[in-house]
Parts: C-alpha cells; sequence; structure tokens
C-alpha cells in the first residue's frame, strides 16, 4: 500500500476525531444521587395487580439454590399477582455483569449487590439503588436486625461514607470465614479438636505438627485471587485493632495499612509458605479444586467461608468439623465474617412495593427456618436454628460467639472500587513469595490512601 | 526431486510430532468429556447432562441466531460495496476502500468500551442488536475488501458482454458475478460464520444479563456455576467447538483460501 | 462499466453506514473518552491527556504492554521459525499424508479460543494432563503449578498461543513456496547442497512477503490476546500475566475507570496501527 493512502486513513481518523459528539456519561438515565422524596409506600401486596419481578442473584450453590427456589416458589403461593423472574447467575458473573444490567434500559426490580464500595457503594453514589428506611419504617426491619447488620449495607447518600447513614439492602445469611478441618487427619497427626483451638499459638504449632508427620496442613485454592483474602483476614485479625480494620475494610478515611501488627499478619501468611504449610502451587489451584481436594483428604485444613459447609458435608459427612480461628491469649476473637450479599432495589424499578415486599418475605423469620433447613446460616435467629449435629452446628455456634463476644471483621476488599483487584493481586505476590511483607502492605496502602484521598 | 531415505524418514519424525502437538489438546478434551467421573456419567450422558444442566442447547440456539443474522446481513452489505468497488469508478472510491482496510486492522478493544456506553444510553444493551451489529460492521470491513478483490479480478470482457446486451449493472451482479462467484461468496459466509460464532469480547460485554449470552460465553461462565465439573465443562466445550469444526473439515479448502488471501496484501 | 453517478453510493451505503456507525464512531469515541475520568455510572470529568499519562506511570500497565511483547514472541516469532521449518518439509520433503497433515495442524486455528483455553487450563492444573504425564516419567520436580507460578505462567499462556498460530504460519509459506520454481532446487541438489544449505539460500529470502504477513497476523493476535487469559488466569498471579486487552475489560467494566480503559484502547489501536504500517514498508508489494 502507498505511503499516501496511509496518511490519508491517519487523517480520516483525525478527522473523525472532530465529529465525536457529547461528552460520556452526559445524558444518561441515571438517577442524580439524591434519595427521592419518599412516596407513600405500600405493604399490601396483594392489592398491586399483576406484576413481574425480576431478581438477580447469586445463589447458585446447592443448598443456597434450593432454598431461593422453595422461597421463591412460596412468595408466589401467597401472592398469585406476583411472578418472580430470576435469573441466577455465579458470585464473580453477578460482579462482572451487574454494573452493566444496573445502568441499561431493562434493569432487574432487586439485585443481590455485595457490601463493598465497588459494587453497593458505587451504585449507592451514582443513585441506582432506592434507600430502604421507608420500608424499614413500615414493616419493622430496624427490629428484625442487628444494628451492626444493617450498617454493614449503609451508606451515606453520596456513597462517601460506609457503614451509616442510610439501609439499601437486607441480607439473608450470615458468613463467618474460619478452619474447616478433617477429624481423621488431625488424628492421623496425633491431634485433636481440643489441642489445635486453645489458643491461636495452638493452632499454629498444629500446624508444624501436621507437616512434621508428612501431610499437608492447609489447603488453598488462589488462582483467582479472592480466596486468599480468606486466609489473610483471619490472620490479621489475631495481629491487628479490630476497628482499624474495620476502618481500613470499609475504605472510610482515618486508618494505614502501614502498621507492624499488619506486617506481622502479612509476615505469619508468608512464613506459612515458607514453612511448607500449604498444598504445592496455590496460586495455580482452582477455588473449587482445592475444597474438592481437601474433601478427599488432601489436607488437615482449609481456612474459607461457611458458604462451603453445605458442599463439605455432603463430601465428606461427620468427618468435617469448623472452628473459629482462636484467639491469642488476652485478645477477644475476631475473623473474617459479614453477611452474605445484601437483596437491593434498583433504584428505576417501577414496582419497588412488591420489591420490599419480596425482601421482606425472604428475611422473615419463616424465611430464617427455611435457610437453615436447606443448609444455610441465617442471618437472624441464628442460635435458635442451630441444627442438632454436623459441621452446620459447629459454623452456627462459631458465628454465634464471634458476633456476640468476639469482632466480626469486614471483608477487606470492600474497601475501595479497585482493592479487590489490587489485594487479590498482592496476596498472589505475598504467596508466591514475589514480595516482602513491607512491600505487600505499600501496595495496599497506596489503593487505600488513593480511595480515601 | 532426490530425497534421500535418512532425510525422509526424519521428515516424517518431524510431521507426526507436530501433528500430535496439534491434535494432543483436542484429545485431552474429548477424553475428559467421554470419560466417567464422580460429577459426569461418562460416554454420550456426559453431553446430554451438559446440554441440560449447562443449558448448553439454549445458548447454542443464541449462537446459531446471532450468527445467522450476522452472517446474513454482512455478507449482503460486503457483496454490494464490493461489486461498487470493484467494479465502478467513482470519486472518493480510494477513500472508502481505506477506511475498510483501517476497520480491518482496528482490534475490537478499541470499539467496545464506548459501543457499550453509547448503546446503553439508547437503551440496546441486551438486545440482538448490540451483540450483531458491531460484528456486522467488522465483517464488513472485512467482507467489502474480499469481494473487491474478487470483483476486479472477474472477466472484463463477460461485465462488458452483458452491459452491450442491455443487462443494468444489478443484473450483471445477481445475474451473472454472484453465480460464478459462489467460491468466494461461500468462503466469505465461512469465515464470517467462523468469526461470529467463536466472537467472545462482544457478546461479554453487550449483554450484562445474559439475555443473549452465546455459547462461548456460557462456557467461561460455566465454570463457577458448577463446580468441580470438569467433565461436563469439556462436553460443553466440545459442544461449543464442534459446528465451526465440522464446516471446517468439509469445506476446509475454502477456510485455508480465506485465512491466507484474506491477509491485508496491498 | 458504465452506470449513473450515484449508483456506486447506493451500492456502498448499507455496508458503509453500518460500518461507519459500528466502527468508526466507537473508535473516534473511545479517543474522546480516553480525555475524561468516567466512572461509567456518574459524570465525566476532562482530564486531558492525564490517562495517557498514567499509563506511561502505572507500573501494572506498563507490565501489560511488556507481557504482550512477551506473547508476540510466542504468538509470532518461534511459530515462524517453526513454519518455516515445517512448511519447507512439507513442500520439497516427498512425503506422503501432506493433505491429512494440513488440515491437522490448521484445526487450532477455528476453534473458539474459549474452548482452547478450557483444554489447556485443564492440561495446566495441578494435577492435570501436564503434571501426570511429567511424574509417569519420573521428572516430579518439573510439575508445578503452570497457572500459578510467576516464572512460567506467562510462557504457558504463550506455548498455547503457538499451538494456535503455527497452522496458520505454516499453511502460508506453504502457499508462498508452492510458487517456486522447482527446477531451482533440482539444480542446487546436483551441486550437493543439503537441506539446510537449500533453505537459507533459497527458500526463506523467496518468501519474505509471506513472511511478513504472517507475522502481521500473529503479532496482532497476540497483542489482542484476551479470552485466553481471562479464562486461564485472569491476569494472575498478582499481575504476572495481564495483558492490555485484559485491562482495558477490567477497567472498563468492572473497576469503572472508562476513561483509562478508553486511553488503553486507544494506545492498543495506534500499536496495531503502527505494526502494520511497519511490516508494510519493509515488504514493499505492488500496490494493490
Amino acid at each position: 500500500m502507498t505511503s499516501s493512502r496511509w496518511i490519508g486513513i491517519g487523517g480520516i481518523a483525525a478527522a473523525a476525531l472532530a465529529l465525536a459528539a457529547c461528552a460520556p456519561g452526559a445524558g444518561d438515565a441515571t438517577g442524580s444521587g439524591e434519595q427521592e422524596t419518599p412516596t407513600e409506600v405500600s405493604t399490601d401486596l396483594a392489592s398491586l395487580g399483576e406484576i413481574t419481578l425480576t431478581v438477580w442473584d447469586q445463589e447458585v450453590r446447592g443448598g443456597q439454590d434450593e432454598q431461593m427456589t422453595r422461597l421463591n416458589e412460596a412468595f408466589q403461593d401467597a401472592y398469585p399477582n406476583i411472578t418472580i423472574e430470576r435469573n441466577s447467575q455465579s458470585f464473580d458473573d453477578l460482579e462482572t455483569t451487574l454494573r452493566g444490567a444496573l445502568t441499561g434500559n431493562d434493569a432487574p426490580d432487586v439485585v443481590q449487590a455485595n457490601n463493598s464500595r465497588s459494587v453497593m457503594g458505587a451504585f449507592v453514589g451514582a443513585g441506582l439503588l432506592r434507600g430502604l428506611d421507608d420500608y424499614a419504617d413500615a414493616y419493622g426491619w430496624t427490629d428484625r436486625y442487628a444494628p451492626s447488620v444493617l450498617a454493614m449495607s449503609s451508606y451515606s447518600d453520596d456513597g462517601t461514607t460506609f457503614g451509616e447513614g442510610h439501609v439499601y439492602g437486607l441480607p439473608q445469611t450470615g458468613e463467618v470465614v474460619g478452619v474447616f478441618y478433617s477429624t481423621s487427619a488431625l488424628a492421623d497427626a496425633g491431634l485433636d479438636l481440643a489441642t489445635v483451638t486453645g489458643s491461636w499459638e495452638d493452632f499454629t504449632d498444629s500446624l508444624a505438627t501436621i507437616k512434621d508427620s508428612g501431610a499437608t496442613p492447609l489447603e488453598l485454592g488462589n488462582l483467582d485471587g479472592w480466596p486468599a483474602v480468606h486466609v489473610f483476614g483471619p490472620i490479621q485479625g489475631q495481629f491487628a485493632d479490630p476497628q482499624e480494620i474495620a476502618t481500613l475494610a470499609m475504605g472510610n478515611a482515618g486508618g494505614t495499612w502501614l502498621t507492624d501488627a499488619n506486617e506481622e499478619a502479612a509476615a505469619t501468611l508468608q512464613g506459612w509458605v515458607e514453612d511448607g504449610y500449604f498444598n504445592d502451587g496455590p496460586n495455580g489451584t482452582d477455588y473449587d479444586a482445592a475444597w474438592a481436594d481437601f474433601s478427599k483428604g488432601s489436607a488437615a485444613y482449609l481456612i474459607a467461608g461457611s458458604w462451603l459447609a453445605a458442599d463439605l458435608e455432603a463430601a465428606m459427612g461427620d468427618d468435617v468439623g469448623f472452628f473459629a480461628p482462636p484467639a491469642p491469649a488476652g485478645r477477644d476473637l475476631a475473623t473474617t465474617g459479614a453477611t452474605g450479599l445484601p437483596f437491593a432495589i434498583t433504584a428505576n424499578s417501577p414496582h419497588a412495593d412488591a420489591a420490599a415486599g419480596y425482601l421482606d418475605f425472604i428475611t422473615s423469620p419463616d424465611a430464617m427456618t427455611i435457610l437453615a433447613e436447606t443448609g444455610n446460616m441465617p442471618v437472624n435467629d441464628t442460635a435458635a436454628l442451630a441444627p442438632a449435629t454436623g459441621v452446620n452446628k459447629d459454623v452456627f455456634a462459631a458465628f454465634g460467639e464471634v458476633t456476640t463476644t468476639g469482632h466480626l471483621l469486614p471483608y477487606l476488599d470492600w474497601a475501595t472500587p479497585t482493592m479487590a483487584d489490587t489485594i487479590g493481586a498482592a496476596l498472589q505476590d505475598l504467596i508466591g513469595e514475589q514480595s516482602t511483607p513491607g512491600e505487600f502492605l505499600d501496595t495496599l496502602e497506596a489503593d487505600y490512601a488513593a480511595f480515601v484521598g | 526431486m532426490i530425497v534421500s531415505r535418512p532425510e525422509r524418514v526424519m521428515n516424517y519424525v518431524v510431521l507426526l510430532v507436530f501433528a500430535a502437538f496439534a491434535l494432543a489438546p483436542i484429545l485431552v478434551i474429548l477424553t475428559t468429556a467421554l470419560a466417567p467421573s464422580t460429577t459426569s456419567p461418562g460416554g454420550l450422558a456426559t453431553f446430554a447432562s451438559a446440554w441440560t444442566q449447562g443449558r448448553f442447547g439454549h445458548y447454542l440456539s443464541v449462537s446459531a441466531l446471532v450468527a445467522v443474522v450476522v452472517v446474513t446481513t454482512a455478507t449482503l452489505c460486503s457483496i454490494l460495496a464490493g461489486y461498487a468497488l470493484g467494479t465502478m469508478t467513482f470519486r472518493g472510491s480510494g477513500i472508502v476502500f481505506s477506511l475498510f482496510l483501517l476497520g480491518l486492522m482496528i482490534p475490537t478493544e478499541a470499539i467496545v468500551v464506548p459501543l457499550f456506553y453509547d448503546l446503553r444510553g439508547l437503551g440496546l444493551t441486551n438486545t440482538l442488536w448490540a451483540v450483531a451489529f458491531p460484528q456486522i460492521a467488522q465483517s464488513i470491513a472485512f467482507g467489502a475488501y474480499w469481494m473487491r478483490a474478487y470483483f476486479r479480478a472477474a472477466p472484463r470482457a463477460l461485465i462488458e458482454a452483458a452491459t452491450l446486451d442491455g443487462a443494468s449493472p444489478r443484473r450483471v451482479l445477481w445475474s451473472i458475478l454472484v453465480p460464478i462467484g459462489r467460491p468466494a461468496v461461500t468462503t466469505l459466509v465461512l469465515l464470517t460464520f467462523m468469526w461470529t460464532w467463536n466472537e467472545f469480547l462482544i457478546p461479554l460485554v453487550m449483554s450484562p444479563n445474559g439475555a443473549f449470552r452465546t455459547a462461548p460465553l456460557a462456557l467461561a461462565l460455566f465454570k463457577g456455576q458448577h463446580v468441580e465439573a470438569t467433565g461436563l465443562l469439556a462436553a460443553g466445550a466440545v459442544l461449543v467447538a464442534l459446528p465451526v469444526v465440522v464446516l471446517y473439515l468439509f469445506l476446509q479448502r475454502h477456510f485455508i483460501r480465506g485465512m491466507i488471501e484474506g491477509a491485508v496484501r496491498e | 462499466m458504465r452506470h449513473p453517478r450515484h449508483l456506486p453510493y447506493l451500492y456502498l451505503a448499507p455496508g458503509l453506514v453500518i460500518f461507519a456507525a459500528f466502527v468508526l464512531y466507537p473508535l473516534a469515541r473511545s479517543a474522546q473518552f480516553s480525555l475524561y475520568a468516567w466512572d461509567g455510572l456518574g459524570a465525566s470529568t476532562w482530564v486531558g491527556l492525564a490517562n495517557y499519562a498514567d499509563l506511561l506511570a502505572d507500573p501494572v500497565l506498563r507490565a501489560a504492554f511488556g507481557h504482550a511483547f512477551v506473547l508476540i514472541g510466542f504468538f509470532s516469532l518461534v511459530p515462524l521459525a517453526l513454519g518455516l521449518a515445517l512448511a519447507a518439509i512439507l513442500t520439497h520433503g516427498r512425503v506422503r499424508g501432506l493433505g491429512m497433515f494440513r488440515t491437522v495442524v490448521f484445526l487450532p486455528q477455528v476453534i473458539a479460543m474459549v474452548v482452547v483455553a478450557v483444554a489447556w487450563r485443564q492440561i495446566y492444573a495441578p494435577d492435570g494432563t501436564l503434571n501426570t504425564a511429567l511424574r509417569a516419567i519420573g521428572l516430579d520436580n518439573l510439575a508445578i503449578p503452570w497457572l500459578g507460578d510467576y516464572t512460567w505462567t506467562l510462557p504457558a499462556v504463550g506455548v498455547v498461543g503457538t499451538w494456535v498460530q503455527l497452522g496458520l504460519v505454516t499453511v502460508l509459506l506453504m502457499a508462498g513456496m508452492a510458487k517456486l520454481p522447482k527446477e531451482m532446487y533440482e539444480a542446487a541438489r546436483i551441486d550437493g547442497a543439503g537441506p539446510v544449505r537449500e533453505f537459507f539460500a533459497m527458500t526463506a529470502p523467496n518468501v519474505r512477503a509471506e513472511m511478513a504477513v504472517a507475522l502481521t497476523l500473529t503479532i496482532i493476535a497476540a497483542l489482542k490476546t484476551f479470552d485466553l487469559v481471562y479464562v486461564t488466569t485472569g491476569g494472575g498471579p498478582g499481575n504476572s500475566t495481564t495483558v492490555p486487552a485484559y485491562e482495558v475489560y477490567t477497567r472498563a467494566f468492572r473497576e469503572g475507570a472508562v476513561g483509562s480503559a478508553a486511553a488503553i484502547a486507544v494506545t492498543l489501536a495506534i500499536l496495531i496501527f503502527g505494526i502494520n504500517l511497519i511490516v508494510n514498508k519493509l515488504v514493499d508489494r505492488p500496490a494493490g
């Protein structure tokens, strides 16, 4: 091709630039970010006429899917005039697709939006979610939920402050991150539950004991980066101040990552790698493959969230148990955990009344019973609904204990819109021994500081 | 030509090694799909359960719908544009042709961001149009270039004779040139089909709610949904690849010719 | 052909309008977006070239472009070297089953990249096909987690690219070599030239044009890599396998940094355009 033709193409490309229309974001039909003057809300669902309610959730794993299916059927039986159109995707896919869907023309009415700043925070700031205060008054949700739980899905109107302001979502379940263990694997190393849960030191000593016996102490599948957040979080909880962790995790101003306690936590995690406590190549192992391997006896411990309990019990029966990481002497119990993803109502939904009724229905005391029956951990009435046996008995107990006498620490990746990717990659670097604990903290501090300004 | 015996043996060894390298991953996925495991029954039953559990039946039909829309629209527009560029003289033809060439080089990544946000502003995301039109546009860039080359090479005498007989340009195109140019059109159709069927980024971005989720996307998103279902995933992968592979095996000349001659050679 | 003056424009219109609306206009909008800071949800702010400055300053992005260049080695240079040897053998080696081999070696080109990625993810898994094979022949210490290793994951992704591109390059070069006169080779053989000398003295210089096309196509493919990384590594471990196209996607649709994503996209387009220009300049062919 001749040079003149190339130059011609370049010229055309440049000319096309001059044609570009209005600035991005102008004329988009997004809300103003202000809480609109609440119109009269109605709680009489039967009088709303024929409605189709579109609900997006990520309750795809066995027991989660079952509870959602049952509750949706029960809701439609109770209100024949309302049809639930359910769209269910995995957690990762929902994170990816929600942003586009919410701003689109046919946004769903109800969405499960992660509490994090990158999801709920960004949506609140853009005025895409409806504040639920008026419905909370009408339905009495403030009595149903503990204030600390509602705080986890509360934001100021402009989305800048996390943890106070208006309620934007209602969770169904509680989540606690802790240690799944295999009774038989502990026994093989000459250990039992009592000897490893006395204190944090007992637990870390048990890792060495298991390693010396020729077995693998810890299973981790960190190919996607985020699973390690659930390992680092509980470790950090044993060293750092819970209040400081909450500030960092919620991306509110006034915290810093650069503390000795945080460095100790990072060094501990890296030390576990250096001591060979993990399976081979956690960074190359798939999350689902890791827990499947653990259920087949690949390691003694799996530090992970309570949401795996049902699947692990199905695979391991009564060999699997669970405990919250024991605290060092003189400290309170502390571990990562929160509520399940809160259900929120989109700002442009024409069916806000029906949507709020649906939220009320799936978080009611009856719903909590169904959640417990299907192996999920209800966020309310947890202790009363605990099963008599099995791993969920341990899980419910741990959640109850941490929420009443200890500290439930928010997920660290909630902090900023980019923190999930930042901390995921930084933890892979730390585990892959590509960075020192100090460098790891610098990376997190840079992300956090850039956000809080 | 004389080729010594050891040299020929060596040649066969090299060919076998590379053939094995090309086939190995395909065999891995096939055996994984067919072997029974804890999560899949094995054999054809695995395909059946991928079809229902992974809803691959649904996603494949979405893929087929998108492919049909893209292929027919793009082929038609390409024939028309190529005809004008290849047989007619008019002011600005050089510039138009250069623009199409530019389009051949623009990566999807370079246009997908504003495409999504602008189409969202128009309320068109999650529709067939948002998934199809960007791909139609990209296929036209190649198609116009490809058909122009064919029309330029078409026998002038034939066109002139037909024109002297009083045939209109339209008649010349549809009654003479397109029938003779069937191989060129077939190649274009096959390549457009393959690109559309295998496209990942555009359907991923343009249909966030999954209303127009095509088969390759379903495959990537299948992973998180069904835990440790390697067999099902492999079966799904085979199902996604199958239509294009079957076409390729029957019509490989077209595929190879198109991809080689279609490379920008100005 | 004689025709009314307006006629060509009528024939051009449908294709050109669609093409302009869905390729050219978005390209211009990309350039425009790249001058703003925008989260994709609310209002945007004009920031001039700040997004491009960040591009140079951000180590993750610099690394992403670096990885793209490493991938060029695997997608372009390795297939070119192997493809030259293979095509030479196929063209002059007097072997049977050529058609069969061509079919097989070109097959990876037509398989959706997502399917390819799923297959290789399984090959590279800690207990996957590759490690099982390595352990079977006693090379246990080579059985590493291929997708979670800071040294080997990028090459592992690169090998997938080599696998995909090898057939295209080989078949392209075969087409070029088929045009060379047989007599030339006969003469060389009689003079006692071996296959190696024959290759460097005659074959390689005569397929320069095909080599250029092969390089152009595979380099563009390397720079555009997205689905492969999305499915196999998600840019990990750390950021060791992230590539520009993957950054465009995550920034624009997950992290709400639309301006920055557009700046990367524009840079990528300019890079591809530039490479085309250079390759076209190097290999001057009669204008078409």
